[in-house]
C-alpha cells in the first residue's frame, strides 16, 4: 500500500464517522427554545404553537383590520366588550374593561348617550414607555385618545366612515385635521365626554344600538398616549425605537416577547392580567368534563404563544404531523390525506388523537347583480332565472371540498333574523329556471326577435383555479340558453367596478360581520348606502326595504326585529340583487394535548382561553419524531467505499 | 482604467433611469396604488379613505410631470421617488409603513447564509464533476452523468423542494422541514436541507456547461503541448484547462455574485427564510409598491455592479485584457 494511501483512508473513515454522528444528533425541531422552561412554582411553562400566514401589517387597534392582524392583536389589547366564548347562537356581549354594559339614555333633541365605567385597577403591560417601566392604570381619557386617534387622518382608521355617521363631532374633527395637516388632540370631541377617572359618555346623533358591537372591536380599545408618543421610530439616544403599529402596549393577557419580521411572535403571559376569569357556563353539556374544572379559573392558562409565519401551506401539515404545531386549519393541499369523503378525520388521525372542528364564518358570498344595469336591472324574472340556474352546492363540491353551507339567505347563522328553515325560493332548479327566464321574455335564452341573451359576468382572474370557477359560472348560466362573456379582474380592479357601477353582474362579492347584527349585512342593499356612499354594490333601490332598515337598525333585538328581519329577507330574495352562494366554513385540526376549548366564530382564535397538557405533547413528540439509523449507515457505507475505489484506481493507474 | 471605470458608472444612470420607469409604468397598469389602498383598508374602505391614504404617501400626486398652475413640473409621483432614490432614501412600505432599509438590512444576513454556501458548494461539485467527466469523456459513465444531469435540469425546483421537505424532514428527521432561527451554530441545521437542494437543483445545468467549457479547452494546441512535455492528467486539467477555462467561467458566475444578496425567492418561502426573496415575494402579493421599486432599484444596481465587477475580473484573469 503507497504511503498517502493510509493517512487518505483514516481521512475517509473519519469522514464516515463524522457523518454517522452528525445526523442523528441534529434535530428536526424547528422551534425557538421557550422563553423559559419552567414557571415560578416549578410546573413545566406552557407554550402554544401556532401558525400565521404573514407579518400583521399594523397592531395599532385603531388600524388593525385584516385577519391575521387581529389575530395577534386580540390576545394583546383587550376591548371595552367582549363575545362571550360559548353562547353563540344568539352571541352575547359580556363586559371585559368596562364594570357592566353601558347604560343608553335618549336626550330631548333625539341625541343618545352611553354611560360607561371602567373597570378599576386594570394596567398596561409593564413597557420602557411609562416611568420605570411600569404599566400605569387604564382611565377614561385613555379610551378617549383612542376615539380622537379614530378620527385622526394620519392614523387611517379603516371604520371611521362609519363612525363618524354616528358619533357627535367625530365627522368635524377629521376634517379639520385634514385642513389643519394635524390632528389637534388638545380639543376634546363633543361625542366623546369624560365624566370621571374611570367614567365617560359616547354621545350619538342618533340611534344607533350597534355601538355595543363596536365597543367589542378593538377600534374603540384604550390606548396610552405614552405608548403612542414613545415608539415613533424614529432614533433616541442612538437606539431607534419601533414604531408604535409594531409596538402595542395594552392591556391584555398576553404582550410581545419577540417579533422576527417574516419569522415570528412571540407572545408571553402578562403577569399583572386581572381583567377577566374563564367563563362559568355556557357551554353544552358534551363539553361539560373538559370544561367545568376551569370555570372562574385565572386566565391566560398557558404562559406563552409561539406564532411561526407559513407563506406555504404543506410546511404547516409536515409540522403539525411532527407534533410541532398545536392546530391546523385544513387546506386544499392536505385534504385528501386529512379528510375522508364522508367529511370526518381519516383513521390516521384519529389514531393519534387528532380532533377535526368545522368552523362557519358568520360570512355570506354572493354574486351582485347591477340594478341599474338595463337589462338585469329592470327584469325581476331574469334575476330569478339566473339565481335559480346557479347550482351552488355543486360549485362548493367541485371548489371548496363541500365545506362551506349553501347560503339560503343573505344573514348567516347565528345572526339574529336568521332562520334555520328558510329556502331561497329561487335556488337551484334548472326546470323552473327555464320557466322563469321564458316568463322574462327570453325564451330559451332569446329575445323577442331570436337573437340569444349575451350578459357579461365578471370575476376575478389571474389564478388557474379562478379561471376554473368562472368557466364553472358560465356554464351553469349557458345551460339556460343565454351566453355568458367572462371578463376577468385582478381582485382590486374588482372592487373598482363594483364601486364605480361598471359591470352587469359579478362574482367576488361577499361580506364577513363585524358584529352579529342582522344590520351587519343588510345595510349591503340600503338605497343610501349606494357607492361612493357606502357598499351597496347592487345599487339596490327599495322604499319598502329602506323602511324597514330603518326601522330595524335602530331596534333592540327581539321577536319584532326578527320579524322584520324576515320580511327584509322575503323581499331581497324576491328582488334577487344577488345570487347567493356559501356561508364559509372550514376545517380545523387540534393536536390530542391542545383541544379547543372555544369555538366563537367572531373570536379570532380565543388565545387567552387556549388550554395544553405539556407532559402529553412531550411523549407524543418524542415518539413521532424517532431518527432511523439505516440512512447513516449506508451514507457512512457509500463514502467508505467511494475512498476504496478512488485508491484502487489510483494504485491501477 | 480609472476613465473606463467614470465612463461605466455614467452609463448607468440612464439605465437605471429606464429600469425605474418601466417598473413603474408597469406597476401602474398591473396594479394601482388605489388598488393597494383597496386591500390594506378593507372591506369597508370607502371613496373617502382611500383617498386619505393616497393623499398620506404621496400617491395622489401627478403620476410622471405636474402640469398643474403654480406646481413645480417636477413635483410628480415618479419624479419624487427617483429623487429619493437617488439618495439612497428608500422610503417606507406602503402596507406596514416600515422604514425599507431596515426590512432590507434585516433580510440580507438570512439571504446570504443560504445563497452564499449554495453557491461555493455548487461551484466546486461542478467544476469537479465536470473535470471528471472530461477526464473520462465518451465513456459509459460520462454518457450515464449526461442523461442524469439532463433528468436534473427537468425536475422543476418545487419538485425537489417537497421531495427534499417530506424524505429528509418527515421519514429521516434529521433536519428540521421549515423554520429559521439565527443563533449561532444552531443556524446550519436550519440551512443544511435547503442549502443541498438549491445546489442539487442547479448541478446538472452547470455541470453540462462547464464540461462543455473544459472539453473545447480540451482540443487546443497548448493541451497536446502540456501532455507532450509528459504533464499527469491531473496537472493538465488543473493546471491548464481549469485555468484557461476561468474566462469564461468569470462571465457566468462573477455577474451573478452580487445577486446572491437577493435570496431565493422559492426556497426562502418554503423553508421560512426570512432572506429578501421573502421581502419580495410578499411585497409582490401584497402588493407593496415601494417594496417592488425599492427592490428592483437595488437589484439593477447589483446587476450592473456584477458587470463592472465581470470587466474587471476579466483584466485580472487574462493579461491580454485592457480595460479603455
Amino acid at each position: 500500500m503507497p504511503p498517502r494511501t493510509i493517512p487518505r483512508l483514516f481521512a475517509s473513515l473519519a469522514a464516515a464517522l463524522v457523518l454517522s454522528g452528525v445526523f442523528p444528533a441534529c434535530s428536526n425541531n424547528p422551534l425557538p427554545e421557550p422563553l423559559q422552561q419552567t414557571r415560578e412554582d416549578g410546573s413545566p411553562w406552557k407554550v402554544r404553537y401556532a401558525a400565521l400566514p404573514e407579518d400583521p401589517r399594523s397592531l395599532d387597534p385603531q388600524v388593525s383590520y385584516d385577519s391575521v392582524s387581529r389575530r395577534v392583536l386580540e390576545p394583546i389589547q383587550e376591548c371595552l366588550l367582549e363575545y362571550h366564548p360559548y353562547k353563540t347562537d344568539p352571541f352575547e356581549l359580556t363586559p371585559c374593561l368596562l364594570s357592566g354594559l353601558p347604560e343608553r339614555s335618549e336626550t330631548a333633541d333625539g341625541r343618545i348617550i352611553y354611560r360607561c365605567s371602567l373597570k378599576s385597577g386594570i394596567l398596561f403591560h409593564d413597557d420602557a414607555c411609562f416611568p420605570g417601566g411600569k404599566g400605569r392604570e387604564v382611565v377614561a381619557a385613555d379610551v378617549e385618545y383612542a376615539f380622537k386617534r379614530i378620527a385622526d387622518p394620519k392614523v387611517e382608521c379603516p371604520v371611521l366612515s362609519t363612525l363618524q355617521d354616528y358619533i357627535v363631532g367625530l365627522a368635524d374633527a377629521f376634517e379639520e385635521a385634514r385642513k389643519a395637516e394635524r390632528f389637534d388632540y388638545s380639543k376634546p370631541i363633543p361625542g366623546f365626554v369624560v365624566t370621571g377617572s374611570h367614567t365617560f359618555e359616547i354621545h350619538l346623533k342618533a340611534p344607533y344600538p350597534q355601538l355595543l358591537y363596536w365597543l367589542a372591536m378593538h377600534f374603540t380599545a384604550p390606548v396610552a398616549r405614552e405608548a403612542v408618543e414613545f415608539y415613533d421610530g424614529k432614533a433616541h439616544d442612538g437606539v431607534t425605537r419601533d414604531l408604535f403599529r409594531f409596538h402595542p402596549v395594552a392591556t391584555g393577557p398576553f404582550q410581545i416577547a419577540e417579533w422576527s419580521r417574516n419569522t415570528r411572535i412571540r407572545l408571553k403571559r402578562n403577569p399583572q392580567y386581572r381583567t377577566t376569569v374563564f367563563p362559568t357556563g355556557g357551554w353544552g353539556a358534551d363539553q361539560d368534563a373538559l370544561l367545568k374544572p376551569l370555570a372562574g379559573k385565572a386566565l391566560p392558562f398557558v404562559d406563552e404563544v409561539c406564532m411561526t409565519i407559513f407563506k406555504e401551506s404543506i410546511p404547516i401539515f409536515l409540522l403539525f404531523r411532527q407534533g410541532y404545531l398545536d392546530g391546523m386549519g385544513v387546506g386544499k393541499d392536505a385534504f385528501s390525506s386529512l379528510i375522508t369523503p364522508a367529511r370526518s378525520l381519516s383513521a390516521k388521525y384519529i389514531e393519534r388523537g387528532v380532533t377535526l372542528h368545522r368552523d362557519t364564518e358568520a360570512s355570506t358570498f354572493f354574486m351582485a347583480i347591477n340594478m341599474e344595469d338595463p337589462v338585469l336591472g329592470k327584469n325581476k324574472k331574469l334575476r330569478q332565472a339566473l339565481s335559480a340556474a346557479f347550482d351552488a352546492k355543486s360549485n362548493l363540491d367541485i371548489f371548496f371540498n363541500s365545506v362551506p353551507i349553501v347560503a339560503e339567505q343573505l344573514l348567516p347563522p347565528g345572526l339574529a333574523g336568521h332562520r334555520k328553515d328558510f329556502k331561497n325560493p329561487y335556488g337551484y332548479n334548472l326546470e323552473k329556471a327555464k320557466a322563469l327566464l321564458a316568463e322574462a321574455g327570453y325564451p330559451n335564452g332569446r329575445d323577442a326577435s331570436g337573437k340569444v341573451l349575451e350578459l357579461v359576468l365578471d370575476t376575478t382572474g389571474g389564478s388557474a383555479n379562478e379561471r376554473m370557477m368562472a368557466e364553472f359560472d358560465q356554464r351553469q348560466f349557458e345551460q339556460l340558453g343565454i351566453k355568458i362573456k367572462i371578463v376577468e379582474n385582478p381582485f382590486a380592479r374588482l372592487l373598482e367596478k363594483l364601486d364605480e357601477g361598471g359591470f352587469q353582474f359579478a362574482t367576488g362579492s361577499g361580506w364577513g360581520a363585524d358584529y352579529p347584527d342582522p344590520e351587519n349585512f343588510f345595510f349591503l342593499y340600503y338605497s343610501k348606502n349606494v357607492p361612493p356612499a357606502g357598499k351597496n354594490h347592487s345599487r339596490y333601490r327599495n322604499p319598502e326595504f329602506d323602511r324597514l332598515f330603518e326601522q330595524m337598525a335602530t331596534m333592540e333585538n327581539s321577536p319584532e326585529r326578527e320579524k322584520i328581519a324576515l320580511q327584509m329577507n322575503n323581499i331581497l330574495s324576491e328582488d334577487v340583487p344577488h345570487i347567493l352562494n356559501m356561508h364559509r366554513s372550514t376545517f380545523a385540526l387540534a393536536q390530542p394535548w391542545a383541544p379547543r376549548v372555544q369555538s366563537n366564530p367572531l373570536l379570532e382564535g380565543g388565545l387567552k382561553y387556549a388550554v395544553l397538557e405539556h407532559g402529553t405533547r412531550e411523549q407524543l413528540r418524542s415518539e413521532w419524531n424517532g431518527k432511523p439509523l439505516w440512512p447513516v449507515i449506508v451514507l457512512a457505507s457509500g463514502v467508505l467505499a467511494a475512498a476504496l475505489i478512488a485508491i484502487n484506481a489510483r494504485r491501477k493507474h | 482604467m480609472f476613465a473606463y471605470l467614470v465612463r461605466r458608472l455614467l452609463f448607468f444612470v440612464p439605465i437605471i433611469f429606464g429600469v425605474m420607469l418601466l417598473t413603474f409604468v408597469l406597476f401602474f397598469v398591473v396594479q394601482s396604488p388605489n388598488a393597494t389602498a383597496r386591500r390594506v383598508l378593507g372591506q369597508r374602505a370607502t371613496p373617502k379613505a382611500i383617498e386619505n391614504w393616497l393623499h398620506n404617501r404621496g400617491y395622489d400626486k401627478p403620476l410622471l410631470i405636474n402640469q398643474t398652475p403654480g406646481e413645480p413640473w417636477h413635483d410628480s409621483l415618479f419624479l419624487n421617488q427617483m429623487q429619493r432614490l437617488a439618495t439612497f432614501d428608500l422610503g417606507a412600505s406602503d402596507v406596514t409603513g416600515r422604514p425599507l432599509a431596515e426590512i432590507f438590512r434585516e433580510g440580507a444576513l438570512p439571504s446570504l447564509l443560504l445563497t452564499v454556501p449554495a453557491f461555493f458548494a455548487s461551484l466546486v461539485m461542478s467544476i469537479g464533476l465536470s473535470l471528471y467527466l472530461v477526464f473520462i469523456r465518451n465513456k459509459a459513465v460520462d454518457l450515464a452523468a449526461s442523461l442524469l444531469c439532463v433528468m436534473l435540469m427537468s425536475v422543476p425546483v418545487m419538485v425537489y423542494v417537497i421531495f427534499g421537505q417530506f424524505v429528509v424532514a418527515q421519514v429521516l428527521n434529521y433536519f428540521p422541514a421549515f423554520g429559521f432561527q439565527l443563533k449561532g451554530i444552531s443556524t446550519v441545521k436550519f440551512l443544511v436541507l435547503p442549502v443541498c437542494l438549491m445546489v442539487v437543483s442547479g448541478l446538472g445545468s452547470e455541470v453540462r456547461l462547464f464540461r462543455a467549457l473544459f472539453l473545447e479547452e480540451m482540443g487546443q494546441d497548448y493541451i497536446r503541448t502540456a501532455r507532450a512535455k509528459g504533464a499527469s492528467t491531473a496537472v493538465v486539467l488543473l493546471r491548464h484547462v481549469l485555468k484557461n477555462g476561468m474566462i469564461n467561467l468569470i462571465t457566468l458566475l462573477v455577474a451573478s455574485l452580487p445577486f446572491l444578496i437577493m435570496g431565493s425567492l422559492l426556497l426562502e418561502n418554503f423553508f421560512g427564510i426570512p432572506g429578501l426573496g421573502n421581502v419580495l415575494f410578499s411585497a409582490i402579493q401584497a402588493p407593496d409598491f415601494a417594496v417592488v421599486q425599492a427592490s428592483v432599484f437595488l437589484g439593477s444596481l447589483l446587476y450592473l455592479g456584477g458587470l463592472l465587477l465581470t470587466d474587471i475580473c476579466y483584466a485580472w484573469a487574462d493579461p491580454r485584457i485592457r480595460l479603455q
